[in-house]
């Protein structure tokens, strides 16, 4: 039995320059349910939601709500209706504190002034709904990591009491506990009647939560389905169009190489507690456990962005100085580091796609102080073709590119200086499936090559499909070292929180 | 999915972004001379404006303004500010015309140099805002100055090749001041689009954490900026102490604002990061022809001022629409 449609759209188009980002697309959620929409990046997903949540204007089509024709002309419109998004960015300010941000747009007033206390009072609440209880009010935004940005992010959507959710990818940053408070929640919503669509590139958190499915390929709506009448298989077939076969790249048989980079009592003031690591060429070694146990502070630590690091790092039996970006990346050991956030830390958005490029092998690209022309462009264009990226014009802004072309970006940037060690910060974090399995792939090739790789995720299913080991951390220490069969999401989860009852002595 | 950061311009024409501003403020230097030419033709009869040695008269004083705005672009595209150039320019010509003979030129560039270089060394390494180092970098200078001359006019007397940079006319037609300033101009553009040091500029004023991060030491960078940006100031001292054969007190004053605002006008955004150095180059010829004309006119000097302060707030208006800033 189908419910009444909420909320509907019929025949909506929507055109950015030629490009039609959706085409004639009919679409429907109901109350009381969580409504899943997967796609590729580029698919029209995001374009659907800033049109439902008054962000951008259909070119045509109409929209109903309830039945009745609405029109939004801005995100206020579609507030004062009931429907609130969660974007995929953060859009919180994060010099103010986390009680500012979720009554950011509507303040409780005093006498016309913002009344401090009932703010806090109302921010406390909200953090509790979804289960954030630690969170302070009072503390900046910038101080908190990025998973509990994201449950403000949340709770802010929630303090204006939706109608109708819409989730774009916002689970991304999470880590696994703050996602089952997440699940949790959104359950307790949907028994309250409230319509959910959930924009996710996880299938298994799909499988978890939705109740229904509609599939997104180039701007059309492809299919909608109830959950469970389709095979995972069949879903990403639906999504990229073609059949895949097996998700990660086979990990070679072979044994251990030996250590090329060794990482000795590695500390920092405290989120890193004496780190000691090791790994060969050839070798993709991954970073597993809780979200903020050190994982990334040991990327940075290892690429020279850290001040006061102690502890000792060797290259092939020799000691590295780690004492910036610039001396990591030209030293005895070349390294790479694909950071957390690819639109403020890996890329220069407003830049040109060429640009980006050559911006980490500036050095090897010039004669004296100046720039060969001729080397860039080779350069840019064995990037391009070497990563399948998919580009206009290398001359237009990086930004124009789709998120996961634009990982594809940082990433050849990197490549294109020739790297012995990779240090990859959660790369597939809101990619979509088919630039995910090229990412796997390319790892592995890199990795054949002869380079070593670090990979960070949050991810558990990449962890086990993509690493040779894992090193789970907990509290800036690594707890546990996870090889072979040993790697399964059983053990990694169990490595990752066991240890908060009872704490290993590993590194004592 | 693809459309997330910024919602996308409509496109189809192939002018650049950056072309805009520069097309828009070169149309508003013919604006200029038309209006002022009509000016001239009703009250005059004559054409004065458009005489090939009007224009290069407005060259010649707009060369000192030009070079002061080509070092000043460099740090502004960084996303910094170099207020110090007031006093700067004055402690170059200063030091220059007391020291003078053959030294007087070195030791012009010299003071500028090192004022540049200690305001990168605040800004790069110390951390501290550009806006108030420099500022502070400008009472010092102005300090230092009035110390040395004891508040009075300097007596001493700018050298035969500085007044000769400055006031001398290839010819009796080229203004040697124009040809210096061009020499600067073809030195920043080579620079911006040519070297390391202009990439790394641009992608630090874009987001200097990603430059970080890429590897650009970006400290050195801004340490150069800022030096280059206080060469700058100091060669328009040298050649300002020739053009008016001594220093005095203040004499850098009238260069700040209108060398910003060239900038701004030229289409370099004030936060950094994007601008052409053809913009700059309009920008300071809009900035002198729009001066002169309006004091053709006869217009009252609080009648110029308004019209000068809202032509670069209407500019950079137009400029402004339609752009995001993402964060």
């Amino acid at each position: 039995m189908e419910p009444a449609p909420f909320f509907a759209l019929e025949n909506v188009s929507k055109r950015y320059g030629g490009v039609h980002a959706l085409r004639d697309v009919d679409f429907a959620c109901s109350r009381g349910s969580i409504h899943a929409v997967l796609g590729e990046n580029g698919a029209g997903k995001s374009t659907l939601m800033k049109i439902m949540a008054g962000v951008v204007q259909p070119d045509e089509g109409r929209m109903t709500l309830e039945g009745t024709p609405v029109m939004f002309p801005g995100p206020a419109a579609a507030n004062r209706a009931g429907i609130v998004c969660i974007f995929q960015e953060l859009s919180l300010m994060p010099e103010l504190t986390v009680a500012d941000n979720i009554t950011l747009s509507s303040p409780p007033r005093r006498f016309g002034l913002i009344d401090g206390r009932a703010q806090r009072r109302r921010s406390e609440e909200l953090l509790a709904r979804v289960g954030c209880e630690d969170i302070d009010p009072s503390a900046r935004v910038a101080d908190l990591p990025l998973s509990r940005r994201q449950m403000v992010e949340i709770a802010k959507a929630l303090g204006r009491n939706p109608k109708l959710l819409i989730l774009d990818e916002a689970t991304s940053a999470l880590t696994a506990a703050d996602v089952d408070l997440v699940y949790r929640m959104l359950f307790d919503l949907k028994a309250r009647g409230l319509s959910i669509l959930y924009i996710s590139h996880r299938m298994h958190e799909i499988e978890a939560l939705a109740d229904r499915c509609s599939v997104f390929r180039n701007g059309r709506h492809i299919e909608t389905f109830t959950k469970g009448t389709r095979s995972r298989d069949e879903i990403i077939g639906l999504m990229i169009g073609r059949e895949i076969e097996g998700q990660f790249p086979p990990k070679p048989e072979r044994p251990r190489p030996a250590p090329f980079i060794e990482i000795r009592d590695l500390s920092w003031e405290s989120r890193l507690n004496g780190v000691t690591l090791e790994a060969g060429r050839g070798e993709i070694v991954g970073l597993g456990g809780l979200d903020g146990q050190g994982q990334k502070e040991l990327l940075l630590a290892l690429f020279g962005v850290l001040r006061g690091v102690r502890g000792t790092v060797t290259v092939e039996g020799r000691t590295m100085a780690m004492s910036s970006p610039r001396a990591a990346k030209s030293g005895r050991a070349h390294m790479a580091l694909v950071p957390e956030d690819r639109k403020s830390e890996g890329l220069i958005l407003s830049m040109s796609i060429a640009d980006n490029l050559a911006m980490a092998s500036l050095d090897r690209l010039a004669r004296g102080p100046f720039l060969s022309a001729r080397r860039t462009r080779a350069v840019v264009q064995e990037a391009i073709e070497q990563m399948r990226i998919k580009i206009g014009d290398a001359g237009d802004p990086v930004a124009t590119l789709s998120g996961g072309n634009q990982q594809k970006v940082v990433i050849a940037k990197w490549l294109a200086t020739g790297p012995d060690v990779i240090l990859l910060n959660d790369p597939t974090r809101g990619i979509d499936v088919g630039t995910k399995q090229e990412l796997y792939r390319l790892m592995r090739e890199l990795a054949d090559a002869g380079a070593c790789i670090l990979f960070y995720s949050t991810d558990y299913e990449e962890l086990i499909g993509c690493c040779d080991r894992v090193c789970v951390m907990y509290d800036g220490r690594i707890v546990r070292a996870l090889e072979d069969e040993a790697i399964n999401e059983r053990n990694l989860i169990a490595s990752a929180l066991n240890i908060v009852g009872q704490r290993e002595p590993a590194h004592g | 999915m693809s459309k997330t950061a910024t919602i996308p311009a409509p496109q189809g024409f192939r002018l650049k972004p950056d072309d805009k501003p520069v097309i828009f403020a070169a149309g508003f230097v013919l604006l200029i001379l038309l209006v002022g030419t009509g000016y001239t033709m009703l009250t005059q009869g004559s054409a004065p404006l458009l005489q090939p040695q009007y224009l290069l008269q407005q060259l010649q004083v707009g060369s000192f303004l030009g070079i002061v705005a080509a070092g000043l672009m460099l740090v502004i595209l960084l996303g910094h500010i170099d207020l110090s150039v007031p006093w700067t320019l004055t402690a170059a010509a200063m030091m220059a015309t007391a020291v003078g003979g053959p030294w007087a030129i070195p030791v012009g560039l010299g003071i500028g140099l090192l004022v540049g270089i200690v305001n990168g060394l605040g800004v790069a390494y110390l951390r501290v805002p550009s806006m108030i180092f420099t500022l502070g970098m400008n009472a010092v200078m102005r300090g230092l100055m009035v110390a040395h001359t004891g508040g009075f006019a300097p007596q001493t007397a700018a050298t035969d090749l500085m007044q000769y940079l400055a006031v001398a006319r290839i010819g009796g037609v080229i203004p040697v001041a124009l040809l210096v300033w061009l020499a600067v101009s073809a030195l920043v553009v080579v620079i911006l689009t040519r070297t390391t040091l202009g990439r790394a500029i641009y992608a630090i004023g874009n987001r200097e954490r990603a430059a970080y991060l890429s590897g650009i030491d970006t400290n050195r960078v801004i340490l150069i900026a800022f030096a280059l940006s206080g060469a700058a100031a100091g060669l328009a001292g040298v050649l300002l102490a020739g053009y008016s054969t001594k220093a005095y007190q203040g004499m850098g004053d009238p260069y700040l604002l209108p060398a910003i605002a060239a900038v701004v006008i030229g289409g370099t955004n004030i936060l950094g990061g994007r601008g052409r150095y053809l913009g700059t180059l309009v920008g300071v010829i809009l900035i002198v022809l729009l001066n002169s004309v309006l004091s053709i006119m006869q217009m009252p000097e609080a009648g110029r001022q308004i019209i000068y302060g809202t032509v670069i707030i209407a500019m950079l208006l137009v400029y402004g629409r339609g752009e995001r800033v993402t964060g």
